[in-house]
This record gives C-alpha cells, sequence and structure tokens, in this order.
C-alpha cells in the first residue's frame, strides 16, 4: 500500500524486469534508475518482476492489444475514422474483418458503435484498430455492435469490471438479462430489453465508479433496491 | 536578522495556514483541483492529451496551453503574464515529448482576490504572492489528479514575506495572509520542483531533491542583500517541503482539509466536502 508522486524513485530490481504503466528507466541516477510518471499505488507481482502504478484517470492513451469501443465518424478511402477517445482518431481497415474481401466489406455507417482490438499504437502514427482476435483471425466477438446503449466511465472502472471477481455486472446479470461489452477506453457498450434496465445499469456503473462515488457491494446493493426494477 | 515576530493571526514564523486539497471531479476535464492556503484558493483545471489544431501543432511534443482567469473581471495583461509563468514552470515537470501532435490544456482560476484581478498585489489586490502559489499548487494538483499526462516531477510553491517591526528589526515569514501584506518590506513567490531526476538539486529532510524553479521576490526599497534572498529561499524550500508531503498524503487520501488548530482535531480522512453551490457565485 505503498503511494507514490510522480518523479519519485521506485526500488524496483530484478534480472528480468518488466515495467508496466506509470514507470519508467531513467538513466545517469546515483541509486536505482526506475522513476514514477503519474501518482498512485504502487504495485508489484509476488516475484518482483513486474512493477507498474495504479492509479485512475479519465483520459484514453492507446496501447496495443487492448480492446476498445469505438464510434466511426467518418469514411476514409477504403476504411474508417473511428474516435476511441485518444488524441488522435484511429484508422480500421476496410479488410480488418474476419471474412472480408473487396467484394465484400461490412457495412458500417456514420455513428456505428464497434468493439475493436488497437492493433498498431505509436506515439507518432495514428492508431490502428482490427475487428478480429490477433491469434485465431475470428471475429471473438469484436466487429458492429448493434442498438444498445454507451456508458461512459473512468478507466480504472473498466478494468475492474473486465475483472472477472468484480461484483456489479454478476449482480446485475442476476436480476434481468443483460448483454455488455467492456471498453479499455472508459466506454461500456450496454444492451438490455427494457430502458429502465439500461438506466440501471448506467447509474450503478456510475456509483461504484471510483471517480465520483466509489460504492462497495453493500452500498450498491441498497443503491440498487432503490431503483425501479 | 531574524526575531520571533508576533504576526497578526498568532502563527510562527515557519507556519504556513492550513492547507487544504480537494480534487473536484469537475465535469467536462480530465483533472481538477481547488487549493487553499487558508482562505486563499485557486482552482485548476486539466485536460489531455488531446486533439490539437494544426496552427499550435508540434511534431515533436505537446502543446502546452495555459490561461489563467482572475476571481473577477476579464483577464488582463497580469492574467497572461501569469499564464507565460506558469508553462515556464509547468513544462520542466512534464514529459510532453511522449504524446507529440496533442495539447496538454490547463485552466486556473482564482476563487478570491478582493477588486479587480488588476495588479500584482502589493496591497492585497489581485494576485498577491500567495494567490500566485496557490495558483501553481493547485496546477499540480490537477496534474497528479489526471494521472494522462507523465510527469517527471512535482512542483510546489510557497509565498515568503519580509515583517519590518521598526528600523534593523525584521523577519522572514512564511505564507504571509492577506491582512500582513500592507506591513510587508519584501516578498515573492517561490515555486520548486521535486524530482529524483534533477541534475544539480539539494536533499531537504525526506523528501525527494528539490530545485528552485522561479521566484519573483522583491524589496519594496528596491535594493535587497543576497543573505536576504538565501534566507527567504531556504525558508521556502522549507514550507515547499511541507506542501509536497501534503500532496503526497491527499492522494490516499482523495483530497486534504487541515483544519487550524485551535479548532478540535478532526480526522483529516475527509472525501468532497459539502457542496455550497450558494457561496460559490461564479
Amino acid at each position: 500500500m505503498s503511494f507514490v508522486l510522480p518523479g519519485e524513485l521506485v526500488p524496483a530490481q530484478h534480472v528480468n524486469l518488466k515495467l508496466g504503466p506509470g514507470l519508467l528507466q531513467v538513466s545517469d541516477v546515483k541509486n536505482g534508475s526506475v522513476m514514477s510518471t503519474r501518482a498512485g499505488e504502487l504495485k508489484h507481482t509476488a516475484n518482483n518482476r513486474e512493477w507498474w502504478i495504479e492509479g485512475n484517470s479519465r483520459r484514453y492513451v492507446p496501447a496495443p492489444q487492448e480492446s476498445v469501443i469505438g464510434v466511426v465518424i467518418a469514411r476514409s478511402g477504403e476504411g474508417w475514422r473511428v474516435d476511441i477517445g485518444s488524441a488522435h482518431f484511429a484508422s480500421l481497415d476496410g479488410l480488418a474483418f474476419e471474412g472480408a474481401t473487396k467484394r465484400s466489406r461490412p457495412n458500417l455507417k456514420v455513428g456505428s458503435v464497434l468493439y475493436a482490438r488497437v492493433s498498431l499504437a505509436h506515439k507518432d502514427m495514428e492508431p490502428e484498430l482490427e475487428c478480429f482476435d490477433a491469434q485465431t483471425r475470428k471475429a471473438e466477438g469484436f466487429g458492429e455492435l448493434k442498438g444498445g446503449f454507451l456508458v461512459r466511465c473512468s478507466l480504472q472502472m473498466s478494468r475492474m469490471l473486465l475483472d472477472q471477481s468484480h461484483f456489479l455486472l454478476p449482480l446485475l446479470g442476476a436480476r434481468f438479462p443483460l448483454e455488455v461489452a467492456i471498453g479499455l477506453n472508459g466506454r461500456v457498450w450496454v444492451s438490455t430489453k427494457e430502458p429502465k434496465y439500461t438506466i440501471a445499469v448506467s447509474r450503478c456503473i456510475e456509483a461504484v465508479d471510483p471517480d465520483g462515488g466509489g460504492m462497495d457491494e453493500r452500498a450498491a446493493k441498497k443503491f440498487l433496491a432503490t431503483l425501479d426494477i | 536578522m531574524s526575531t520571533r515576530h508576533k504576526r497578526l493571526d498568532g502563527r510562527a514564523n515557519d507556519e504556513m495556514r492550513p492547507i487544504s486539497i480537494v480534487y473536484e471531479a469537475l465535469d467536462r476535464v480530465d483533472g481538477s483541483a481547488k487549493f487553499g492556503f487558508g482562505q486563499t484558493v485557486s482552482l485548476a483545471s486539466l485536460s489531455g492529451p488531446l486533439e490539437v489544431r494544426t496552427a499550435l501543432e508540434s511534431p515533436s511534443h505537446a502543446t502546452l496551453e495555459i490561461s489563467v482567469r482572475p476571481l473577477a473581471s476579464l483577464p488582463g495583461t497580469n492574467s497572461r503574464a501569469l499564464a507565460t509563468t506558469l508553462k515556464a514552470v509547468l513544462g520542466p515537470s512534464l514529459l510532453l515529448t511522449h504524446h507529440p501532435r496533442t495539447l496538454v490544456q490547463i485552466v486556473g482560476q482564482a476563487l478570491c482576490g478582493s477588486d479587480s484581478g488588476g495588479g500584482l498585489g502589493g496591497t492585497g489586490r489581485g494576485w498577491n504572492a500567495s494567490l500566485v502559489a496557490s495558483l501553481v499548487n493547485a496546477c499540480s494538483a490537477a496534474l497528479i489528479n489526471a494521472g494522462s499526462v507523465p510527469m517527471k516531477g512535482v512542483v510546489c510553491a510557497v509565498a515568503v514575506g519580509r515583517l519590518s517591526d521598526g528600523p534593523g528589526v525584521h523577519a522572514m515569514v512564511l505564507d504571509p495572509s492577506e491582512a500582513e501584506l500592507p506591513a510587508l518590506v519584501g516578498g515573492g513567490c517561490f515555486v520548486f520542483m521535486f524530482s529524483s531526476v534533477l541534475p544539480h538539486a539539494e536533499e531537504t529532510a525526506d523528501v525527494t531533491h528539490a530545485a528552485l524553479l522561479w521566484t519573483n521576490y522583491t524589496a519594496t526599497s528596491g535594493v535587497f542583500e543576497d543573505s536576504e534572498f538565501a534566507e527567504a529561499q531556504e525558508l521556502a524550500l522549507e514550507g515547499a517541503g511541507r506542501i509536497w508531503r501534503t500532496f503526497k498524503d491527499s492522494i490516499s487520501k482523495h483530497g486534504v482539509q487541515e483544519v487550524e488548530k485551535t479548532k478540535a482535531e478532526k480526522p483529516s480522512r475527509q472525501s468532497s466536502p459539502e457542496i455550497d453551490d450558494d457561496k460559490m457565485e461564479i
């Protein structure tokens, strides 16, 4: 439980050291060479091999192999420009879908919601997306998301929702049938049969979000009981 | 020659007013914070890295855009000058090369300051040293809160003043309040950066290395000695170190609200305070 400010040296030492988000290797420093670049809780794996800073943020910075939810904003040549919440718009090629050929391309319109994987994310280039799994080259859930509703949350909340052991989605799923797609860029797509269920999901996500509310399981259950479902 | 001077509010020479840091969670920005030395409070918000228009775009680093607003009336020359200072002071603490062709936008707002925002606060009007210090600290806190722009250090600022009780009797005091300003014969704001990657830095107590980035120390007589300046800098460094430690406490507690020693000791574990929309009319 050690909290660090940016600019502090971190005692990360290992033969095969792996630095995660928030840590940077700096040269020509007297003692140790790993510095934190953001504020948060310093965490590491049991064998001290992987170190990272656990913090919250609202602005998404693309990283490769992350699943994100994007909204198509324009056609560009053979593909589309997609808004994933980062500083630059991402580009999605027309052939980056399972079973797409030059003759049969998916029919995406401006405003369509997609679940995609970031295939290229470099600071000097525009991010690129793909709608199939990297290893199997099959859709595996990526592609267009039809209908539904988009909920915004903080980045730490989307990581929590993706965690299998988090309480919120099973709690909601036990009450009503629910389809959800979680993007690591702070966006969650929700699809339910009735608007009141969608509103309940949206309000619960806002309430449990550490950025505003930060309710635990008991408080969330009580809150859910006050909603009319 | 510094003697233990009797201050208007009974503080010691090296005692600051209670510090409050509140992470505001403003709606349409990525990070925001309010920093106060007692009643001298500033608010800052940060957004970034975001899309930048081509005119401001830079291919090798993020563009830092800062705007400063006084409490009343439109931003004038002083606000513009302060924004330039803030850019010079916050720029070195950020790793802007990690996000080329983007924009990092900071907006600073004074939440106190009588009359118009005019003047650099000689008689307590407008931007006095404590208000400038609270603005710099609010920007640092907003950067810490956002967590999206990588930083290589934390910038902390504090104001120092030189009180005079008569000819030959002076004392250097930390964090002069608005009421003490008319009695000062010298003073200014000192801005330090705390980082472990500074080339020439001194170590203070148990905090990371610090280096002086900027100061606007002046003497009303127009002349001051090296020893006076060194004394002011040393006192300011000590105060800034305490502010750095308060920043560190605030990340685990989601904000800090120190209470004055005269009141009963409340636990400082306090998230955002009650919303007082009636009091704030901005």
